[in-house]
């Protein structure tokens, strides 16, 4: 679309009076995170990183992270299709379902886990029986945890990015010969990537960070924000800092790194 | 068996809107154009062609076998959108690929057309192979036509359908394109629809005129008929009758008819007779209309001539569209240079003809 140039109308002092307004915001996200960084030397940080059970956290969080990411892609990505394709009585409610991991407290969600999945739990009875499959004290219960806070993130972003292909692109690949699936796989699919890869990212992060439905699922193996908190349960906050901030420098560089992956090869938009 | 693509009894209910009844067949290389406001039911029809509603009865029959119970996939159709359509995340090369038919590839060429079902022909021929590696997204709406009707081509269809390929472009482009896509088809022998709501596109390209309306047939027969006859005043209008006007019969006779307009009466000529005093809608043609400057009296009792007043003057390329006055409101073409020679502005006076055979009595 043609713009017009800057005029003298142009809102300049609005775009001020916002950026100053967000500069607050953007300041009370960072300083915290600053702060806490600062107070280590590097000396410390190879100490804490030399502690065996703190390593081990941190690749169960990383291990549990991405095990929840992707089986939020496997069943999120095709409930988002559903949502963005189909029309249905009680749509609203569907998505409002999807939705409701969010406004839940954690603790709440991991007691509700733990009546499902835990030992007398109506799913996590039989599976131990039947299957083997054991959700406490195990990296099963953690990514259960994990992926009931964080699955929504993949199926908004993912809804999102099916609604903004138009669906005569996939009309036309039909008449051309093919059929549903393949329409899904090559064209549908692709041109939705770049949401998906943003919710799937959002996902793993939001997994990474969870504690509250963890701790309650499953105490051991401990994920890395349950290792902190015991750190500082037990040492004070020294002790629980240096973890802290490894975690945050182990989890900040896989977020960026990913974010810039999902980022990546998006379709060259039309100029309208 | 004759018909290239044949629609029978189409009914098909969707949601609040309902289809009813659509008929019509089409010979090779024909082209049909769907005309009718928003919401009449023109893209419905396309895509239950397509394949992608189920109707309710009726039959849809490609080269002669029905298709009607098949998914779109293996109706062999070229499906063109507006803005064309192209797959944005794949090169233009990898938009004609992906329609390549394994089942269908290489059927014989119709005349000096590369075999359809061969990509890398179909680019050449478009005169576009050296944009194959480009994105949609850095082309010219010129060449993404070509792209789209090579990628359509590569899938052998046997119909065309065009869903409003040209509404987001300008009127220039619009003409060029219209232009093109006109050569093509007529090369090509494929029959064809298109759907529009732009009489410029009908009179550029149809054989065949449909209008549509509230999901029905309004009228439906050879596009000169549907221009020059239209039958209610809502087809006159959208097929672009410049000239729309109430009126009511005063006589029939073995001459003709005479029907009160405005303040004039105008003679059409004889067709069926009608009872005097009722009431009906007049169409006349802007390019029917003459215009020449007011002469002497003695003139003034032809048939159909009355005098009149320029009341406003709209410049369009060479065309010259004149509002007149003359005991009714007549719209008239004329070209630029005549305008200047006649010394026309608003508030001239001018003198009107029209012959009765371009008087056309509608019943509403």
């Amino acid at each position: 679309m043609w713009l017009p140039p800057a005029t003298p109308s142009y809102p300049g002092a609005l775009y001020l009076a916002c950026w100053f307004a967000g500069s607050v915001l953007l300041a009370f996200l960072v300083l915290p995170l600053v702060a806490l960084a600062l107070t280590q030397s590097g000396a410390s940080l190879a100490g804490v990183a030399r502690m065996v059970d703190v390593r081990d956290a941190i690749v169960l969080s990383l291990e549990a992270a991405f095990l929840s990411a992707a089986a939020a892609a496997v069943v999120g990505v095709p409930l988002a299709y559903a949502l963005a394709r189909t029309a249905f009585p009680g749509k609203g409610i569907v998505a409002a379902l999807v939705d409701l991991p969010l406004a839940v407290p954690h603790t709440v969600a991991g007691i509700a886990l733990l009546l499902v999945f835990g030992r007398q739990g109506v799913l996590g009875e039989p599976l131990q029986t039947f299957v083997g499959l054991k959700f406490w004290g195990t990296i099963a219960g953690v990514v259960v945890a994990m992926l009931f806070v964080s699955a929504p993130y993949t199926v908004n972003a993912a809804r999102i990015g099916f609604e903004a292909v138009d669906p005569r692109l996939e009309k036309i690949a039909r008449t051309l010969g093919l059929n549903p699936w393949r329409t899904f796989m090559r064209i549908t699919l692709p041109l939705a990537r770049r949401s998906i890869m943003t919710g799937v990212t959002l996902t793993y992060a939001r997994s990474i960070s969870e504690f509250g439905a963890v701790v309650i699922l499953v105490y051991y193996p401990m994920t890395a924000p349950v290792k902190i908190y015991e750190l500082f349960l037990r040492f004070g906050l020294e002790q629980s800092a240096a973890a802290a901030v490894l975690l945050l420098i182990v989890s900040l560089s896989l977020f960026v790194l990913l974010r810039t992956l999902a980022q990546r090869g998006g379709v060259p938009q039309e100029n309208r | 068996m004759s018909a290239s693509l044949a629609v029978e009894a189409l009914t098909l209910t969707l949601g609040a809107f309902r289809l009813n009844q659509i008929d019509f067949a089409l010979a090779r290389g024909e082209i049909l154009v769907i005309l009718g406001p928003n919401g009449a039911g023109k893209s419905v029809t396309l895509e239950t062609i397509a394949g992608f509603h189920w109707p309710d009865s009726g039959r849809v029959l490609i080269g002669g076998s029905e298709v009607t119970a098949l998914p779109p996939e293996r109706r062999n159709i070229g499906f063109v959108v507006q803005n064309f359509g192209l797959f944005p995340h794949l090169t233009v090369a990898q938009n004609v690929a992906i329609a390549r038919r394994s089942d269908r590839a290489i059927a014989a060429p119709d005349s000096t057309f590369p075999a359809h079902g061969d990509p890398a022909a179909l680019l050449s021929y478009f005169g576009v192979a050296h944009l194959a590696k480009r994105m949609p997204a850095a082309l010219s709406p010129g060449e993404k036509q070509r792209v789209a009707l090579a990628r359509a081509l590569a899938s052998v269809p046997d119909v065309f359908l065009f869903d409003e390929p040209f509404s987001a472009l300008d009127a220039d482009m619009r003409e060029q394109l219209r232009e093109e896509l006109n050569t093509f088809l007529r090369a090509l022998a494929i029959p064809a629809i298109l759907v529009t709501h732009d009489r410029g596109d009908a009179i550029a390209l149809a054989d065949k005129i449909m209008v549509l309306r509230d999901g029905a047939v309004v009228q439906s027969g050879a596009a000169t008929e549907v221009f020059r006859k239209p039958i209610s005043s809502f087809v006159a209008r959208f097929v672009g009758v410049e000239n729309v006007l109430p009126g009511r019969i005063v006589e029939t006779t073995e001459n003709g008819i005479s029907i009160e307009v405005g303040k004039q009466i105008v003679g059409a000529a004889r067709g069926q007779s009608m009872p005097a005093g009722r009431p009906i809608v007049v169409s006349i043609h802007a390019e029917d209309v003459a215009v020449s400057l007011p002469e002497g009296e003695r003139q003034k009792s032809a048939i159909n001539r009355f005098a009149g007043r320029v009341t406003a003057m709209r410049r369009a390329g060479a065309l010259v569209t004149i509002a007149i006055d003359c005991g009714f409101p007549l719209r008239a073409f004329l070209l630029g240079p005549q305008v200047r020679e006649m010394g026309l502005d608003v508030g001239s006076g001018v003198a009107v003809q029209i012959a009765p055979e371009a008087v056309h009595i509608m019943a509403d």
